[in-house]
């Protein structure tokens, strides 16, 4: 679920648009016929493993990468010609890229130098951002006597403090530990909140794009895939790419019978009402871990399937405790692997070799009518 | 070894993190530790103190001893107007020296770091090549290039740039000549070393915040290779000073420089205490150069940074 509900959102304004945007490198597609539209205030993330794009299309917004074709305009006006020091954009690199001979103070006021302002402007304008990202103390101290998280914030208050339109942030959070993430992850979540300004997100990590973003982009091979709320992404993935891309996910391969049943492993099961399915179409459906119940035979046979809901018979491989919830591996009759998951407090009285009845609601179920073999496993290449 | 090992990590933080840390008491025990086995570095120091230390003494004590004792010549050095001379020779050729090297150096560092890797490497080796063919192969041949009827002075004739041929050689202007190309590779090496270090991400950081590619350059490239340029330049300056087979060749007999006068009053006059007052000058110069050297160069920022 997107977890910052900005008004800024409201009035859906287009600040960037980014028209058939093409980047070859020899035969090879970087950035493949992208058209993509950023609204003002946003907070959106580009997601995707590596090689997907992501960051060579915010190469290209930063002015670092010419497009091969397509357009980039920021309020109606082309950017494709301005060089990077004529944006007007903020960036926050992976590696800091801090200027290692100037002090925490000079760094932030690099960008007001170069525009000549006012050298009590300058002051007042630095100490407030170093206030805002909490350096004051550290004010005149090297880049280096910083440690990894001090020197982001360094980075992100330079390239706050010009007060760009956009701020564009290429994994800023990548070579830091999982505690210190988060914080900065709270940290960024409420400056985009009290400042409003747009933020481009690049990352891999899809946890982080759940957090910080209003929207996601998710980039393959150099397309954008997915578009919308993490919560939208997560719950009704556009494509069998993105379902697998984006947590944890069952896929069962189906025969379709009609509009709303389908038949797996000689059984007959209900899907979502699905127009256009002809009988024997080859149909995916897509069942979250959490969203399917593992029931014991017995519980089986006191709880009667609710209407709406489907029940395939499976046998158990593997029960694992997580902490706060619990996995358990089944395997069907007909060997389609699923996972089911649940919240530790509920219990899970299950153990290798048991028969265990697998259920979910109809209406949990994604159905996908085309999707290419290599889609299904590319969880295991997102982390 | 422990304790070496915390000055390694303390040392890439730079020095004024270990100045700020108020803890000083885990120092007393860690400056014992790293003297001991000193004693190990006893035959080297044994034969450094015969071989370099008392020679190089023995020379300076002529200086204040010979002909007779006292700083008579010393005197003499910085009054008598024709070794005053001397010595202002030998401080300008060293700077315009220096100055020459690291314009045409920086612009030769620059383009072997941004030419494609093969590529930088082969200008790398051509640079390392002219530095290691002979010294005199290569003096002489600027004799031949700048001589009247060299190549110099008659393509500039062709072209109708001048009438009458250049005097380039036995006067300054060819010892300026001849040192300024022997001390390229010397900027070039460190400058490369330094310019290489430099993460490309820091210059396009500088262009998104707004600095046009000549701020950039100024404001961000430069004083980040200033390591580089200071200690080539450093380098640059000392070796001239003491520079004698190019300036001997190169120069004129009227204006001479410090080596070639040393070299004179020991061969021609058998003045060994003028002599070693020259050479103990030399060697004072270079300390105090050194010295300013160690001063304005406290950390590098480049090394600093790259040391994560």
């Amino acid at each position: 679920m997107s977890a910052v509900k900005d008004p800024a959102q409201q009035h859906n304004k287009t600040l960037v648009s980014l028209r058939n945007l093409n980047k070859h490198y020899g035969d090879f597609a970087a950035v493949d016929d992208i058209s993509l539209e950023i609204q003002d205030g946003e907070f959106l993330t580009f997601l995707g493993s590596s090689g997907s794009g992501k960051s060579t299309t915010l190469s290209m917004l930063a002015g670092f990468e010419t497009p091969s074709s397509g357009e980039i305009l920021v309020g109606g006006k082309s950017l494709v010609n301005v060089p990077p020091h004529k944006r007007d954009i903020g960036m926050v690199f992976q590696r800091y890229s801090l200027f290692p001979h100037l002090s925490v103070r000079d760094n932030i006021a690099f960008p007001l130098a170069i525009r000549k302002l006012a050298s009590a402007e300058r002051e007042r304008r630095v100490d407030a951002m170093l206030k805002l990202v909490q350096l004051g103390e550290f004010a005149h101290r090297r880049p280096s006597q910083l440690s990894g998280g001090q020197q982001q914030r360094v980075a992100i208050a330079r390239a706050l403090v010009y007060e760009p339109r956009i701020l564009l942030m290429d994994e800023p959070l990548g070579a830091l530990d999982k505690k210190l993430r988060e914080d900065l992850q709270d940290e960024l979540r409420q400056l985009h909140r009290r400042l409003g300004i747009t933020i481009v997100y690049v990352t891999h990590d899809q946890e982080e794009a759940m957090r910080l973003s209003q929207r996601i982009a998710i980039f393959s091979h150099g397309k954008i895939v997915g578009l919308g709320s993490g919560y939208d992404l997560y719950q009704n993935p556009p494509n069998a790419f993105v379902a697998s891309f984006l947590g944890n996910s069952n896929f069962l391969k189906l025969k379709a019978q009609g509009n709303a049943v389908a038949s797996f492993e000689g059984r007959s099961l209900s899907i979502r009402l699905t127009a256009g399915l002809q009988a024997d179409q080859d149909v995916l459906l897509m069942v979250r871990p959490e969203k399917a119940l593992a029931l014991s035979v017995e519980q089986a046979a006191q709880e009667p399937l609710a209407a709406g809901w489907n029940e395939v018979s499976a046998k158990v491989v593997e029960v694992l405790f997580l902490g706060e919830s619990q996995t358990c591996s089944v395997v069907t009759s007909g060997g389609t692997a699923m996972t089911v998951k649940a919240l530790s407090a509920a219990g899970m009285p299950l153990k290798a070799g048991d028969p265990v009845c697998v259920r979910w609601a109809t209406a949990d179920a994604c159905v996908y009518t085309q999707w290419a073999e290599s889609d299904l496993n590319k969880a295991a290449g997102a982390h | 070894m422990s304790a070496s090992a915390t000055q390694h990590t303390g040392g890439a933080a730079g020095a004024a993190g270990v100045a700020t840390v108020p803890a000083i008491a885990p120092q007393a025990p860690s400056r014992l530790q790293r003297w001991r086995g000193a004693g190990n570095l006893l035959p080297a120091l044994l034969f450094l103190g015969l071989f370099f230390l008392a020679p190089l003494i023995g020379l300076l004590l002529r200086g204040v001893l010979e002909p007779v004792p006292g700083l008579g010549n010393y005197e003499q050095l910085f009054a008598n107007s024709a070794y005053a001379r001397v010595l202002f020779n030998t401080f300008s050729v060293a700077g315009l020296v220096t100055l020459f090297s690291l314009l045409l150096g920086f612009p030769l560092a620059w383009a072997i770091t941004l030419v494609p890797r093969g590529w930088g490497r082969w200008m790398l080796n051509i640079v390392l090549l002219s530095m290691w063919t002979s010294l005199l192969a290569r003096t002489y041949s600027w004799l031949v290039l700048l001589q009247a009827s060299g190549v110099v002075n008659k393509a500039l004739m062709a072209l109708g740039i001048i009438d009458q041929p250049l005097e380039m050689v036995h006067n300054l202007t060819g010892v300026v000549i001849g040192m300024s190309y022997i001390m390229i590779p010397f900027i070039v090496l460190p400058l490369q070393a330094t310019m290489q270090a430099i993460d490309p991400m820091i210059l396009q950081a500088g262009s998104i915040c707004g600095a046009s590619p000549w701020t950039n350059f100024f404001r961000v490239f430069l004083p980040l290779c200033r390591p580089g340029l200071f200690s080539g330049g450093l380098m640059v300056f000392v070796m001239s000073l003491g520079y004698y087979v190019t300036p001997a060749l190169l120069g004129g007999a009227q204006n001479m420089m410090l080596p070639e006068f040393i070299i004179q009053q020991v061969q021609s006059f058998l003045n060994w205490g003028l002599a070693s007052a020259g050479a103990a000058l030399l060697v004072a110069i270079t300390l105090v150069l050194f010295y300013f050297y160690l001063k304005l160069q406290p950390e590098s920022p480049v090394g600093a940074s790259n040391a994560r």
